[in-house]
């Protein structure tokens, strides 16, 4: 049992007021029944194991090889995931078929999928490979051969022409040179090469221009565009490459990820003659990523190309798809494992890093393990209501029917650890059972809250600041109705608060189907926070009907308006006003104040003084939460020279100014409290003459003032009085305590004028709602209603509607919101809060899920 | 309805709160103090709302004036 301060007995135990008492246990488990243990410990998950071998590296750790395994089946599993996302297969939610994996087979068994479905995919890819090269190669012939068809009809009609030309005109006309010329031609004719391919569309200029010139201009191209793009084998290939080494520095990783790339082509035909000129040809192809196909000049050869070239491609193509529809197969087969797999997986990953940190013995035949758990969880507790039941079947007959209902609600909590240990040494046939025991420590225990979901969102809250101490004084308790209380404060209007509460119940009808996604951020903390926006969303109704604010319009709810004009005819009602005839309206604001030009003058004196009021409040609730921790430690110290002189001074200065309110509110006097509080100091004995409040105010008053200085003396005696417990604490220096006081002295001192004053932000968000409410509801709704046109009316309320969901329910509720938080953060917790505590992080298999996602 | 009587009301509202949060969640004594903790915080808070509204229209110091336009 952790010797903190244990438990001040003044009081019945609260749920979720103090953390859980926590212990050091200590367990000693055999070797052969050590993972079994620490796997049925993972299930209960109520330990959180301390590191033992936090000196040694990963690698020199126990169990460092099983981690690695552990990883590689872990990458196995992500190739697979991304092999079933690009083909479209979604893994099967996993059914809770408790099979026992044995990490061997399973290891065997990922290890053969791999292998078969990289060998799948290197197969299809070549495929895919050499079809698209056959598509080339088809289109090459097509167009080639059309070039060569064409130009064969050119040339011939050109020879039918000459033939035609020569044979008919043997006139004087006819030059000889002629006719000489043209069989020089004929005879100067050199044996033209050729060579034909694709190149991509975009470079065919470039390309044209620099063979043009590296030749000199002794080439003939030919160019034609195809209409439709082809899928190029080499440049994905290359592109893919390059994209892998700059990305994926892991080259295991870099199986097939394709981008087949759809490229625009043309098919070029270029004609050359000479050997220089033909490398040179080909370098340049090569340079800009054309590839070249053979063709022959013999049209029949053509043609039977072209039948074999479509027979291949077909064939290939049903290759191809029975290949894609074998993958499809076997990724199906995954998909339906793949979630059961991963579990183990990661199962066995945190049992091994569990195991490491447990310290082997010097024989090597078992582990010592040591950790933080509750209480609760290592003793037998036995939950029934029989005593309860009597008191309340002698209070109300009424309640007989539900008492026999609880007296089957009998719990009881079997000693959970010790029953897993007993388990674990059962399934496992060891000889030797596990040693079970419990430390003594002056440690301090990590903070655990037995949280359910609807106070989970509250105690976030609470953490985000500050984790509790062990076993302090949770301010959770109170922030569950207080905070909540304080944002409606800010936010009151009841129109509002029906729409915030229709979108937070939707939240919570949904709630099953939303917990199993996966949601976006904002969308993740908006629903994790439903039930805090729940009660905001109540409370904010009531505070809306109390200020008397639907959409800023006030409605006469409970009775008629308390003001009535002075006459009959009304004349005074803009100038002098008018007064109250009839009892105080009943419940919240009189409706008679919207819209009056005196309604901020009342409004604001309102709110002021509302503010301080709750404001201090909530700092008396503060201060007295740390006299029940001082009660809890038995610091008797900090109740008599902390808390005793911390409530003087609170309630002397602030309380007092309160309770002037109220009565300056019963009695209707009209004096000026302002005067009042700041003469108290500056000049206590002077006559208050039309400031008096109540008969021997002034007395009263002079002896706060007393006080005061008795205070001082009375906060710095705490140093003295401190100083003659030395071997309560180790290293107690009384010079660092009377810093330390001192500087909390001081401290308090000026926090409680800042801190009260820092309430009336209540009063400022509820002025800016309310204004910005009016605003809209004035300015764009009844004006849109002024002008009796249907459109005009129309885009009002769209504007109206626009500018309430986008300002005021979601801009003020944030602003709200945060402010009403810094209250609970700043104002309230320092009082008493220390929040310096650590988070208890049991090894759960429950938790797993969710820190790795 | 007067100052005291709307009191009464508020804790009367308070005991009722308290013993339908006793009969539908009955969880033993440390969850059943919890349940009693907040709902008397709800109602003081309430209540103090209330009232500070209520205290400050009893004798007003000041009156609605109407503006021009109505």
């Amino acid at each position: 049992m952790a010797e903190h301060g244990g438990g001040g007995g003044c009081c019945p135990p609260m749920d979720l007021f103090r953390s859980e008492p926590m212990h050091l246990v200590q367990v000693i488990i055999p070797i052969e029944s050590a993972r079994l243990t620490v796997s049925y410990l993972g299930d209960i998950g109520l330990i959180q194991f301390k590191d033992l071998n936090a000196e040694k590296s990963p690698f020199q750790r126990t169990y460092a090889g099983q981690i690695k395994r552990c990883g590689e089946l872990a990458r196995k599993l992500r190739f697979f995931k991304d092999q079933m996302s690009k083909a479209g297969v979604t893994p099967s939610a996993k059914f809770e078929a408790k099979t026992d994996f044995n990490l061997d087979d399973l290891e065997v068994n990922l290890g053969d999928l791999e292998a078969e479905l990289t060998e799948i995919n290197a197969n299809s890819e070549k495929l895919q490979r050499g079809y698209n090269e056959l598509v080339e190669y088809k289109l090459v012939l097509q167009k080639a051969g059309e070039f060569f068809k064409a130009a064969e009809r050119s040339a011939a009609a050109q020879q039918r022409e000459l033939s035609s030309h020569q044979a008919g005109e043997e006139s004087l006309e006819t030059p000889l040179l002629k006719d000489q010329e043209s069989t020089a031609d004929q005879g100067k004719q050199v044996k033209l090469g050729f060579l034909t391919g694709l190149v991509p569309k975009g470079k065919a200029m470039a390309f044209e221009r620099i063979l043009f010139r590296a030749t000199r201009g002794n080439v003939f191209l030919r160019q034609a565009s195809l209409e439709e793009a082809v899928v190029d084998p080499n440049s994905g290939e290359k592109v893919n490459r390059s994209l892998l080494h700059f990305y994926l520095p892991c080259l295991g990783e870099c199986f097939d990820i394709k981008y087949p790339f759809d490229v625009e082509k043309n098919v070029f035909a270029v004609f050359f003659s000479g050997e220089r000129a033909k490398s040179k040809i080909l370098k340049i192809c090569e340079a800009f990523g054309a590839n070249r196909y053979s063709f022959a000049e013999d049209l029949c050869k053509q043609a039977q190309m072209i039948t074999e070239v479509s027979g291949r491609l077909s064939e290939l193509k049903t290759t191809i798809d029975t290949g894609l529809l074998h993958r499809g197969n076997l990724l199906e087969t995954i998909g339906k494992q793949y979630e059961q797999w991963n579990d183990v997986v990661r199962k066995e990953k945190s049992i091994y890093h569990t195991l490491n940190m447990l310290s082997i013995d010097v024989t090597k035949k078992c582990l010592v393990g040591e950790g933080w758990s509750p209480v609760f969880a290592t003793q037998q507790y036995k939950e029934e209501t029989p005593r309860q039941i009597t008191i309340f079947c002698i209070v109300d007959v009424m309640f007989q029917i539900t008492i026999c209902i609880n007296l089957m609600h009998i719990k009881i909590f079997c000693f959970k650890i010790q029953y897993a240990l007993q388990q674990a040494t059962i399934d496992s046939k060891s000889q030797v059972g596990a040693i079970f025991q419990v430390l003594h420590t002056k440690e301090l225990p990590p903070t655990y809250f037995r949280t359910n979901k609807f106070t989970d969102s509250f105690q976030t809250i609470v953490d985000a600041y500050g984790v509790a101490k062990y076993q302090e004084a949770n301010p959770g308790v109170y922030t569950i109705v207080t905070f909540p209380f304080l944002f409606a404060v800010m936010f009151g209007d009841w129109g509002h608060g029906i729409c915030i509460l229709l979108a937070t119940l939707y939240l919570i009808f949904r709630e099953k189907k939303y917990s199993s996604q996966k949601l976006g951020d904002i969308m993740e903390m908006t629903f994790g926070g439903r039930y805090v926006i729940l009660l905001m969303s109540l409370f904010s109704i009531y505070t809306g009907l109390i200020y008397n604010e639907f959409f800023s319009v006030p409605f006469e709810l409970f009775s008629p308006s308390a003001y009535a004009c002075r006459d009959a005819a009304c004349s005074e009602a803009t100038t002098i006003g008018l007064i109250k005839v009839r009892d105080t309206y009943p419940f919240g604001v009189d409706p008679a104040w919207h819209g009056s030009r005196s309604e901020l003058p009342f409004l604001n004196s309102l709110k002021m003084k509302m503010s301080i009021l709750l404001g201090v409040a909530q700092m008396n609730l503060g201060i007295i939460l740390s006299f029940f921790n001082a009660l809890h430690f038995r610091n008797a110290v900090n109740i008599w020279f902390q808390f005793i002189p911390q409530m003087i001074f609170l309630n002397g200065l602030f309380g007092y100014l309160s309770l002037l309110i109220i009565v300056k509110w019963c009695t209707g006097s009209k004096a000026d409290l302002y005067h009042v509080m700041i003469y108290m100091f500056l000049s206590p004995t002077d006559d208050l003459g039309e400031n008096q409040l109540f008969p021997n105010q002034k007395t009263i008053q002079t002896h706060q003032g007393e006080s005061y200085t008795a205070l001082e003396g009375t906060e710095d005696s705490l140093q003295v009085e401190a100083g003659h417990d030395p071997h309560d604490h180790e290293g107690f220096e009384f010079s660092e305590v009377f810093v330390h006081q001192l500087i909390h002295t001081i401290e308090f001192v000026l926090g409680a004028v800042s801190n009260t004053a820092s309430y009336l932000r209540l009063w400022a968000l509820s002025l800016a709602h309310s204004e910005l409410s009016t605003v809209f509801y004035e300015k764009v709704l009844l004006l849109a209603w002024g002008y009796n046109n249907v459109i005009i009316l129309i885009v009002g309320i769209i504007v109206f509607i626009f500018a309430t969901v986008g300002v005021l329910l979601v801009m003020e509720t944030l602003s709200a919101f945060l402010h009403a938080l810094r209250l609970h953060w700043v104002e309230f917790q320092n009082k008493f809060y220390e929040g310096d505590g650590y988070k208890f992080a049991p090894f759960s298999f429950a938790l797993l899920g969710t820190e790795e996602e | 309805m007067g100052f005291l009587l709307t009191t009464l009301v508020f804790v009367v509202i308070g005991i009722v709160a308290s013993l339908c949060a006793r009969i539908c969640c009955n969880k033993g004594p440390s969850a059943n103090l919890l349940h009693l903790t907040l709902v008397i915080t709800a109602t003081v808070c309430c209540w103090m709302m209330w009232a500070i509204v209520y205290l400050a229209q009893m004798n007003p110091l000041i009156v609605p004036i109407l503006s021009e336009s109505e």
